[in-house]
């Protein structure tokens, strides 16, 4: 039987090696730490999601009429209906009293084209 | 230290749902697996990235420091970079795919690959880390620096594939199946590396063996 070679490492003692080298673990640096964790901040898909409460009476009613833009479409179709309903029938009187003042012969001299255009005065200079 | 009022990180919630619950504190998510606390950082949990940086980052960056010749900086880029990856693939990460730190491993280990091979360059090995505290006495603790810094030297003068094999094996402690796993080889090629790459550290240390305390 051959002898071992004793001026060879031998497994037995490679280990001895594998373990002083384990023994001596890389220490990671601050540093590093803080711009591994700056990276992980930065990289996360969402932030943390505090706890949800129950949607209150008004969001569900915002929620039940369609969201914040159907809200504002809703908003904007009421005030065009207040124009309408207030502003329109100024024209229709001023028209009512052009129409109904030409079957009136003495009162139909007073009014010309120009009467039945509401605001005009005040495009002319209020004179 | 107790933390009343919460759940366990892979636990439930008050309600009994299956799902990742914050863990606020840190002996909650100290004794969480890897993959349980990869899920809840992708969930908004930023402890839980902290936790995993310590636990992975110092073997990522000793790793990365042998394959890359003793080259701190350089290793250090390597594992910030590692981790990012691991970080913006964690919402999609699948449980039952490889360990985390199986894949860290092989992303890092493709990275310094990339890296040896953009600038070849030898780098001097004196400096290899500080031994650790805890081991008997200012002798024994100067030999195991001595051997740790004669292995490191050894570990220089090896292949890339060889290094990459032995670190693996015999430092980190991985199976020779999740070695073959990150190289993406076989088992037996892996066998085969770490085998000849023993006899060449062998071969690089055995002149050294009086030096180091085996006269």
């Amino acid at each position: 039987m051959a002898e071992p070679d004793k001026t060879r490492i031998d497994d037995d003692t490679l280990e001895d090696f594998f373990a002083a080298a384990r023994a001596a673990p890389v220490a990671v640096s601050d540093d590093l730490v803080a711009r591994i964790l700056q990276d992980a901040a930065a990289a996360q898909p969402w932030a943390p999601a505090p706890a949800r409460a129950a949607p209150g009476p008004l969001a569900r009613l915002v929620g039940a009429l369609g969201g914040w833009p159907s809200l504002a479409g809703l908003a904007a179709a009421a005030l065009a209906g207040v124009w309408i309903g207030t502003a329109q029938p100024v024209m229709i009187e001023d028209l009512g009293i052009g129409l109904s003042a030409r079957s009136d012969t003495a009162a139909a001299e007073g009014y010309d084209l120009a009467d039945l255009m509401p605001g005009y005065d005040i495009l002319a200079g209020g004179s | 230290m107790a933390c009343p009022g919460r759940a366990l990180l892979w636990g439930t919630d008050r309600k009994g749902s299956p799902r990742i619950v914050m863990g606020q504190c840190s002996s909650d998510l100290d004794g969480a697996p890897d993959h349980a606390l990869l899920a809840a950082y992708a969930a908004g949990d930023l402890a839980a990235a902290r936790v995993l940086t310590a636990r992975l980052a110092p073997r990522v960056l000793g790793f990365a420091a042998r394959m890359l010749k003793g080259d701190r900086a350089e290793a250090e880029d390597v594992t910030q970079e590692a981790m990012l990856r691991l970080w913006k693939i964690a919402p999609d990460w699948q449980q039952d795919q490889a360990k985390v730190s199986t894949w860290l491993f092989r992303v890092a280990s493709n990275l310094c690959l990339d890296r040896l091979r953009r600038a070849g360059r030898n780098v001097d090995l004196d400096d290899a880390g500080e031994p650790a505290d805890g081991t008997p006495g200012v002798v024994e603790r100067m030999v195991a620096a001595d051997r740790a810094a004669a292995l490191e030297a050894a570990l220089a003068t090896l292949s890339e594939r060889q290094r990459q094999a032995v670190v693996l094996r015999h430092i980190e402690g991985l199976a020779n199946p999740e070695i073959a796993e990150v190289m993406d080889i076989s088992v037996e090629a892996v066998e085969s590396l770490t085998a000849r790459g023993k006899r060449a550290l062998a071969a690089a240390l055995s002149p050294r063996r009086e030096e180091l305390g085996y006269g």
